[in-house]
């Protein structure tokens, strides 16, 4: 097939540390990112959170593109990833000129807002303090984000809550499917706020334990932060750069749950749906599937939707699982990315990240990968985002071969 | 493999009176710097049970949906798309409001569960039962072109056959004031609510044709004297508001092309936020329908005459002059 859309660059940042390299060794050293709040303003401490150790001044000074420490937790984590990325890929210039930037977020600058908002509250919504709210919407962030990085050819940004940084590649790789561009670099980045923390908590649904995704007695999320990006390159594209090819996105799908703007169906059709439109998409059979990185946020309610769209393509042969939240934390927005990233450097080190956190199964069956694999031969791994208002997507990385073979 | 993309329908709620066009012949004039939307009627179309639970942006992009849908005989499109540069304003604020004055114990859930930028698309996912693809897009003053993009690259490759296409912003009056610093361009800022049926099957319902979606970032301006053709585009539809900031980037595109083009202006007529692309769309597309060009549109004849034959309309916006658009329409 002359369609493929391969994956060659990743970069990542979340609780786990840095880069791909040390997510991994936090992955495979077992550790979880989350802890107590360090950087965020908040009463809330009694909520434990996956927070990226650097403040913003360290990341200011990591980068060295002069974005100010002043600035958005968002924009200086998601530069910190697409640098990566972009690196990985050995990207120049040039290419980016034919490179779009697609970032999905949902607060954006949030946390400059919340910074400002009470004083310009106080006084006057016409003063100058408020030039400080003009670089807080999504599209803005994106787009420091991009232009830190270089100059694209087309840059938008995606906003489905939890499922962003999955639609966000998702786009990209139809953009690159219907040849309107060649790369895309696609993800997401979303720094942890007051206004998302306390707005979980107003849903009841934050865990004050560390997480416990698929466990009979889970009680919530923790919430994350962090950023991820991934390039995606059209087949000949990347045979025309010649670059290091760290797998293909063999399918995926986006669909909508179509029923609470919080809470998921009892049969997670939205889920089920986002799962069996990419593994058709994939030419594949449910069998094919190595293994899920599921969506597995800790709380009642996605948990157990989320198996019971699992057991309605597998039965009762699910295929290996694991939610790598209570290594990260939910990093919402960015989740959909940060989990691809983890993806990749599953498929490419056959090493399935385990289930941290897990006791008891929910059902029957529902057992998840408790220890770490790390001799496992996978060809095909689905990663699943699923994002409040039902709007979820599933995205299947396949292992390259020169052919499809 | 389809390779054709058509309007359907399409249907606004703005400042200028909801369905019906007497904005073509006498737009409503205001004298404000901000103006909010006027209140569709919903009745018949959501219970009022349902639209009390909404708030007005919501209000609005569900009856803006569901009317696009009845008027293009569509009961479940194949995908739900949308573009809003602010999301669910309203409702953030108020959280972040109540945040600031009562701190972090007893929010409101309802504001949270309503802020998020998806809340648009979800719900009327919701409502219509649609499991279908549904996205949404947050990027200034193209979010309602990236939707657009969207639902066009997925219909020229055959993976959708049809997509409602909206785009949605609210302007709070807390927000107006802001804005008077961070948009210090916009000459009115406005509201906007557009949704319309996009279809690569060709039929009676068809309305005009959309023959390109196109979004830029940082173009240099001699890139335009490609995109422009003449011939192609003998008329011009520009997002100019009045100020010079704003507008000076549309004089550069316009000193690279080669020829005269007529020149139409929306944002007098509608005003400025981040959806009033999709208004300049909706205007566009009537331009077509109707094959008459209102005065109000005229933004400067540049020739001497021009044919009352109008084939085509390419529309071109800009958001801060970074990220630009340009969308191609061709008579039926």
């Amino acid at each position: 097939m002359a369609d493929r859309i391969f994956v060659t660059g990743a970069g990542i940042i979340s609780a786990l540390g840095v880069g791909s390299e040390a997510t991994l060794r936090s992955l495979m050293e077992g550790k979880t990112g989350i802890g107590r709040i360090r950087h965020l303003d908040t009463e809330h401490e009694e909520f434990p959170v996956g927070e990226v150790a650097l403040s913003n001044a360290d990341m200011s000074r990591m980068l060295d593109v002069g974005y100010p420490e002043d600035g958005i937790r968002t924009v200086l984590m998601g530069i910190l990833a697409a640098k990566e990325a972009v690196a990985v890929a050995e990207l120049s210039d040039e290419d980016l000129r034919k490179t779009a930037f697609i970032s999905g977020t949902t607060v954006g600058g949030m946390d400059k807002t919340e910074r400002y908002f009470k004083g310009i509250l106080d006084t006057d919504a016409g003063t100058e303090d408020s030039r400080e709210l003009k670089y807080n919407d999504c599209g803005y962030s994106t787009e420091l984000i991009a232009d830190n990085i270089g100059r694209f050819n087309l840059v938008t940004t995606t906003s489905t809550a939890c499922s962003s940084a999955a639609n966000a590649i998702v786009l990209g790789a139809n953009l690159i499917k219907s040849g309107v561009v060649d790369i895309v670099v696609a993800g997401g980045a979303e720094a942890l706020t007051k206004f998302h923390l306390n707005g979980f908590n107003t849903l009841m649904i934050l865990d004050k334990e560390i997480c416990r995704p698929f466990d009979k007695n889970r009680a919530g999320i923790n919430l994350g932060e962090g950023a991820a990006y991934i390039v995606l390159e059209s087949e000949r594209s990347a045979m025309a750069r010649d670059v290091n090819i760290l797998g293909v996105l063999s399918g995926y799908a986006n669909t909508c749950d179509a029923f609470h703007q919080t809470a998921t169906s009892e049969n997670g059709e939205g889920a089920y749906l986002a799962m069996s439109r990419a593994i058709d998409m994939a030419g594949l059979t449910p069998g094919d599937i190595d293994y899920i990185n599921a969506h597995g946020t800790g709380t009642p309610n996605n948990d157990e939707t989320e198996l019971a769209a699992m057991f309605r393509i597998w039965d009762k042969n699910l295929p290996r699982f694991s939610s790598t939240k209570a290594f990260t934390g939910h990093t919402t927005s960015a989740s959909g990315a940060i989990e691809a990233v983890i993806c990749l450097l599953a498929l490419k080190n056959g090493f399935i990240p385990r289930n941290l956190g897990w006791k008891d199964p929910v059902r029957e069956g529902a057992v998840p990968v408790i220890e770490n694999i790390v001799d496992a031969d996978m060809e095909n791994i689905i990663d699943n985002s699923f994002g409040f208002g039902g709007n979820d997507s599933s995205l299947i990385f396949s292992k390259y071969h020169k052919t499809n073979g | 493999m389809a390779d054709r993309c058509f309007v359907n329908s399409i249907v606004q709620v703005s400042c200028q009176p909801p369905l019906y066009d007497t904005w073509f012949d006498s737009p409503c004039i205001y004298e404000e710097r901000y103006v909010r939307a006027l209140e569709p009627d919903t009745k018949g179309l959501i219970s009022p049970s349902e639209t009390r639970r909404m708030s007005r942006i919501l209000k609005r992009a569900v009856y803006t949906s569901l009317t696009a849908l009845n008027d293009a005989e569509t009961d479940m499109p194949d995908a739900v798309i949308t573009g809003t540069g602010m999301g669910c304003m309203e409702n953030s604020e108020n959280f972040l409001v109540d945040l600031c004055r009562y701190g972090e114990q007893c929010l409101k859930p309802t504001l949270f569960m309503q802020s998020t930028h998806n809340t648009i698309s979800s719900l009327i996912a919701i409502i219509l039962k649609c499991h279908g693809y549904n996205n949404t897009y947050s990027h200034k003053g193209i979010s309602f072109e990236s939707s657009l993009l969207d639902a066009w690259v997925q219909l020229k490759s055959g993976m959708l056959r049809n997509a409602l296409v909206g785009a949605h912003d609210e302007v709070t009056p807390f927000m107006s004031l802001a804005m008077k610093k961070t948009h210090p361009e916009y000459s009115m800022v406005s509201e906007a609510s557009v949704s319309a049926v996009v279809t690569s099957e060709k039929s009676e319902k068809n309305i005009c044709e959309i023959t390109d979606v196109k979004i830029l970032y940082r173009p240099e301006y001699k890139e335009f004297a490609n995109l422009l053709n003449p011939g192609d585009d003998e008329i011009l539809l520009l997002g100019v508001n009045g100020n010079a900031l704003n507008d000076a980037h549309y004089t550069k595109v316009l000193e690279t092309v080669t020829y005269s083009p007529l020149t139409l202006q929306y944002k007098n007529i509608f005003g400025d936020n981040f959806s009033a692309p999709a208004l300049g769309f909706y205007a566009a597309v009537n331009v077509l329908e109707k094959q008459r060009i209102p005065s109000a549109m005229m933004l400067k004849d540049r020739r001497e005459t021009y044919t009352d034959d109008i084939r085509g309309i390419t529309i071109l916006n800009h958001s801060d002059g970074n990220a630009w658009s340009l969308i191609r329409l061709r008579r039926i």
